[in-house]
């Protein structure tokens, strides 16, 4: 009898050293459905683990980012917002301090080829240099974070556990940050459930798809809505932003930005990158009989797209598919 | 007595297996000895026939070589404007030495940030050098493509330099602040940087020693470079027409083709 329970804790400790069966009974790991676009973060040199994510998670919410530790990022990127501000055209910084461009949601990041709505950050892991040191946002410094993080013993021992780093450096805390927003997925909407056949749209519903992908789906493509260009849609004749074109000097890119995705879009209001429009149907109104014509303007637009108001209700009905009600509730992105 | 024999060869079991699931070795993949599956390092590295070699730079102002320092008044040679700079700070990276056999070593993780305020940081030290001859050396003025969209790095790259644009991704290569009559506002500021296209400022060096050097275990030779910070005005001229730039494009091409011309080899040591 003893005999056989040796050879059997024999066969299971041979087993624990073998990596490929500890990662298969990983409970926390990376996870979206298959009729989501090819995933662009590569995880290679940050893989996904508890450590790294719960870190991840109090750097989110730590106010310790902003020069007079009163703004973190979930100040202007709340869960019940679907990761966006909350409701607000421009987001508050430090003192008060109006930003420029409205908060956009940090849901599904990790397909996005690029960050801000000029695309001036090109890659996620540096993308938290810019509210963290601008002067409207979090106006701290890198430095300055990196030594009050330090001064923390508790948050040495997580930089420990998660990155085996003695000491905080701002690699492994970006790379945290990174893991968190990255867990951040939308997958769980209206429409996903019927992408994955587990439910039906109304007669709205369907008729308001139909006409998204006649008339929206050539720029709000795919499963997220969204082929992540940058276009101008009409919004001014006279740049105040000049957009993209402040990334590349490129007078050809004045007064575009960064088509964005529409999942969760009936909560994410104020739209547009200034957050002018309040409603959907004010984009929609917009995009029917609002375009401006300038240099830049995208081909697309230069008739506007024309919609009935029943067309447009149908629209707006679809669009409500897209919010993902679990998002706002999953416990574990919150505190 | 039935417990004690059926505990103690389990507790002996659980050890062994435990140790062997962190393979001890030498971890670092530059050691002859290193080993692949090691997870650990137990301190057995070895690194035969390897040196080091200190990449030593100097600072000066204008052809005559005059001295340069910060937070002291500099006349320019060329365009005459009066100049105290406060921050003189610029990237090399990417070192390789060339062997006698006509092959190049290339130094790995090979980043450095020289800073005129921190005496210590012009003096860039090549580690794991491999014994033997060297003819001509190689480096890069500016931070690679490939470091500026990779995400987070580390060391003279870590974002705590503040040596790096956060609203259009990209490292500030050169950075030249201080004060001057000569421009309207009082002051400059020149940060340069720019990796891709017509706004590319990086720039790789060659030069040959014309001479041999020879690098030990026991001898760490010295490759001596200077930077002539005048050079920067080269093609742009007086500060008298602008004294600020901020971001990648075909001034700051300019600043930097003039200034990375101004980065000589002096000898060898």
């Amino acid at each position: 009898m003893s005999k056989l329970i040796y050879i059997l804790l024999g066969v299971f400790f041979l087993f624990s050293c073998r990596k490929d069966l500890i990662e298969n009974i990983t409970p926390f790991e990376f996870n979206a459905p298959d009729y989501f676009p090819t995933l662009h973060y590569s995880f290679n040199n940050n893989e996904v683990t508890q450590e790294k994510f719960d870190l991840g998670k109090r750097l989110f919410f730590d106010k310790l980012l902003s020069s007079d530790n009163t703004i973190s990022c979930e100040s202007c990127h709340a869960q019940v917002h679907a990761f966006a501000d909350h409701n607000v055209a421009l987001s508050s910084g430090v003192e008060g301090r109006l930003g420029f461009r409205n908060s956009p949601t940090l849901a599904n990041l990790a397909w996005s080829p690029s960050f801000m709505w000029d695309g001036g950050v090109n890659h996620i892991e540096i993308f938290s240099v810019a509210p963290i040191t601008d002067s409207t946002e979090m106006n701290e410094t890198m430095q300055n974070v990196i030594d009050k993080l330090n001064a923390d013993a508790s948050y040495v021992q997580q930089f420990k556990e998660a990155y085996g780093v003695n000491e905080v450096d701002d690699q492994a805390m970006f790379r945290a940050l990174t893991v968190y927003m990255m867990m951040i997925v939308s997958d769980e909407s209206k429409y996903d459930k019927w992408m994955k056949g587990k439910t039906s749209f109304t007669q709205e519903e369907s008729a308001g798809k139909d006409l998204f992908e006649q008339k929206c789906s050539s720029c709000h493509s795919g499963a997220l809505q969204t082929d992540y260009s940058f276009r101008n849609n009409g919004l001014d004749a006279v740049f105040t932003d000049l957009g993209r074109g402040r990334i590349t000097l490129e007078e050809n890119d004045y007064g575009k930005f960064k088509v964005p995705s529409l999942r969760n879009v009936a909560l994410t209001y104020p739209y547009m990158h200034d957050g002018r429009f309040f409603n959907l149907r004010d984009v929609l109104d917009h995009y029917d009989e609002g375009i401006v014509a300038s240099e830049t303007l995208d081909p697309l637009l230069t008739s506007g797209i024309p919609m009935t108001e029943e067309e447009k209700d149908a629209i707006a009905a679809f669009l409500e598919t897209l919010t993902d009600y679990e998002l706002l509730n999953t416990y574990w992105l919150n505190q | 007595m039935k417990t004690i024999k059926f505990f103690i060869p389990l507790l002996v079991m659980g050890t062994i297996v435990l140790s062997s699931c962190r393979k001890e070795g030498c971890t670092d993949a530059t050691a002859v000895n290193y080993n692949e599956e090691a997870k650990k390092d137990d301190g057995s590295c070895e690194f035969v026939g390897q040196g080091a070699v200190t990449v030593e730079m100097s600072h000066v102002w204008g052809m005559s070589a005059a001295p340069f320092d910060l937070n002291t008044e500099l006349i320019h040679p060329m365009t005459s404007d009066t100049m105290t700079y406060s921050t003189f700070k610029y990237y090399i990276s990417n070192f390789q030495l060339k062997t006698a056999e006509g092959t190049w070593w290339t130094h790995p993780e090979s980043y450095f940030l020289v800073d005129h305020s921190a005496p210590a940081s012009l003096n860039l030290s090549l580690s794991g050098v491999p014994e033997g001859n060297y003819t001509d050396i190689r480096y890069t003025l500016g931070v690679d493509s490939v470091r500026n969209v990779s995400g987070a790095q580390s060391g003279a790259l870590s974002t705590t330099n503040g040596m790096f644009w956060s609203w259009s991704t990209g490292y500030i290569m050169v950075k030249a602040e201080g004060t001057s009559p000569n421009a309207s506002s009082g002051s400059f500021s020149f940060h340069l940087g720019g990796f891709s296209g017509a706004n590319n400022i990086v720039t790789t060096k060659e030069h040959s020693f014309g001479a041999t050097l020879t690098v030990t275990k026991s001898n760490s030779p010295k490759v001596m470079l200077s930077t002539n910070a005048a050079r920067m005005f080269h093609n742009y001229g007086s500060i008298s027409a602008g004294s600020t730039v901020h971001m990648p494009g075909a001034t700051a091409a300019s600043l930097a083709d003039g200034f990375y011309g101004g980065v000589n080899f002096v000898g060898i040591q």
